[in-house]
């Protein structure tokens, strides 16, 4: 992708790293969350630095993504880029394009992305790759995630 | 795709701006507080625009803001229309945090003591201390900041917030882990964090040990405070109910800080397992009645809601607004009633007002500004019998609407 920066940021500690963020404006978190644009089931987690429910959401993705190649997951940073943002991510090997809030009004890129969303976290964008849209918030399960994205039962 | 190609290289320069004084301290003595300074200007690459403003006795406005790692203080002698040069509220630097939920706060101590308050996050996730500095001299200048609770462990004591009894004493509440910090190390399962208090009876130089108010409050949303009839404190705030209905509590505080009694305030019934990150706000009318604005996801819907909390229920409950209605603040003066919010027209972020001249028996609506860019919550704010609105945005600055 064009639109894919590499940004390195040096940590307070000193140590330095590189990760790929892509910032978010309104336009592009329309893009990213209308459902025609998705073909395969694909899961757009909203989650933050300071929201402890949002590991439990992004574990359990990362694990389904890893087991199951033809689902996707991209994650949201409902904030700007920071290093708490990237090692939070790598801390629990979240695979996916990663995104943060831009310099965009961050009202503008919350309703962009969902304008039922009120900013509760964890929110997630579940699209079953035929057009589907579910938005749920809070701590969800493996049997839901699976039947929002229009999968079969577990095998 | 070039003109996405060029927002995303603008975002990306944006990015890459507000990381320079980042990479412009790095180098800076291993200090303490700066480097809990630095990952604080870390987390944040926004502006962060959380802000509180009050009227002193005398008329003037005053506002606190922060700006890095200092909070500053600016003062207004025409309600809100010319701003001084700001005074500095921590001569030592030190990490603040200023995002609307968990704002610093500015409140006046009986004696004429200027009492601003906030949290310091430290350098763990989700840590902080609350801490409080005074100023003798009308907010020319602050005695060094205390911490103002005993429990020093580098966990949660974040999203405070300040209320002066009528007796005088300065009450401080706010969220804490220690006792989910405890239950993990035991292994116990804990809902949610709790709340504590600590008082000051010295015009806030130094407060007496805290003392646990509720277990089980919600983790990030802010605690709304107001002065009950009899002149005691109360406090709201988003609770977690068995098993994790994330409604609100309401307390009253005694002179040592310790509940009077808990109670439910809201009867939503929102079940989620995550972070609203979107508190109440109490206003007490002179004849007892306590007015309510509040967020609940309801039916599935998130809203903005209005009520009066009244014997273990509400009277009245409706919606605020739109839609998208959110942060919703109050304020009382007298007979007079003023409701705030912020509501996202599709482009711009709105703020609405209702006015009820009648002590909420009517209100009529009103629109007083707009922002184009970002903006902290709006705060409903009085003086004597005029209710006022103060909103600071990213573009447009502090701005306060003298409600008509």
């Amino acid at each position: 992708m064009k639109r894919l920066f590499l940004i390195a940021m040096l940590l307070a500690c000193g140590t330095v790293f590189a990760t790929a963020f892509l910032a978010l404006d309104r336009s592009s978190a329309r893009m990213l969350t209308d459902a025609k644009a998705h073909t395969r089931p694909t899961i757009v987690a909203l989650w933050s630095t300071d929201c402890p429910h949002c590991k439990k959401n992004l574990e359990l993705f990362a694990d389904m993504v890893k087991a199951d190649a033809g689902l996707r997951l991209i994650t949201v940073a409902a904030e700007p880029l920071s290093a708490e943002v990237a090692t939070s991510l790598d801390r629990v090997k979240v695979p996916g394009k990663r995104y943060v809030y831009g310099a965009d009004s961050p009202e503008a890129i919350a309703f962009a992305l969902d304008p039922k969303w009120r900013g509760e976290l964890p929110r997630t964008l579940f699209f079953d790759g035929r057009g589907n849209r579910i938005a749920v918030s809070g701590v969800v399960g493996i049997a839901s995630t699976r039947q929002s994205l229009g999968l079969s039962d577990p095998r | 795709m070039t003109s996405l190609h060029r927002l995303g290289a603008i975002a990306m320069l944006a990015i890459a701006a507000s990381m320079l004084p980042h990479f412009a301290t790095a180098a800076e003595p291993k200090d303490k507080a700066t480097m809990a300074g630095m990952s604080a200007m870390g987390k944040k690459a926004r502006v962060d625009l959380g802000s509180s403003a009050a009227f002193a006795r005398d008329g003037q406005l005053l506002a606190v803001a922060k700006q890095g790692d200092h909070l500053l203080l600016y003062r207004s002698r025409d309600q809100g229309a010319n701003w001084s040069p700001p005074t500095i509220v921590n001569a030592r630097p030190e990490a603040i945090a200023g995002d609307g939920e968990n704002r610093p706060k500015i409140a006046f101590a009986q004696d004429g003591g200027v009492l601003v308050s906030w949290t310091r996050p430290l350098a763990k996730p989700n840590t902080g201390e609350v801490r409080l500095a005074r100023s003798d001299d009308g907010g020319a200048s602050f005695a060094t900041p205390i911490t103002v609770h005993r429990d020093r462990q580098e966990i949660t004591h974040r999203f405070e917030t300040m209320v002066i009894g009528v007796d005088g004493r300065i009450y401080l509440a706010w969220i804490d882990k220690r006792d989910l910090e405890s239950a993990r190390a035991a292994k116990t399962p804990y809902r949610g964090a709790a709340i504590y208090a600590a008082v000051s009876d010295d015009g806030g130089r130094s407060f007496k040990p805290e003392t646990r108010v509720a277990d089980h409050s919600c983790e990030c949303c802010r605690i709304a405070a107001a002065v009950d009839t009899d002149g005691a404190p109360l406090i709201l705030w988003r609770h977690v109910f068995e098993p994790n209905e994330r409604d609100h509590a309401l307390a009253k505080l005694k002179p040592d800080g310790a509940p009077a009694g808990v109670e439910r305030a809201t009867f939503d019934r929102w079940k989620v397992d995550g972070c609203p990150h979107h508190g109440p706000a109490l206003a007490v009318a002179p004849d007892g009645t306590r007015h309510a604005v509040w967020f609940n996801q309801k039916n599935g819907e998130g809203r903005a809601f209005y009520g009066r909390l009244a014997n273990g229920g509400i009277e009245g409950q409706r919606f605020v607004g739109g839609e998208q209605a959110a942060r919703a603040d109050i304020a009382v003066a007298g007979r007079r009633i003023g409701i705030l919010w912020k509501e996202f027209d599709g482009e711009r972020t709105q703020l609405h007002a209702e006015i009820s001249e009648d002590g909420g028996a009517s209100f009529k609506r009103l629109t007083l500004g707009a922002a184009n860019g970002a903006s902290d919550h709006p705060r409903a704010i009085t003086f004597g019998k005029d209710l006022f609105a103060y909103w600071r945005t990213e573009l447009e600055g502090m701005r306060v609407f003298r409600l008509p």
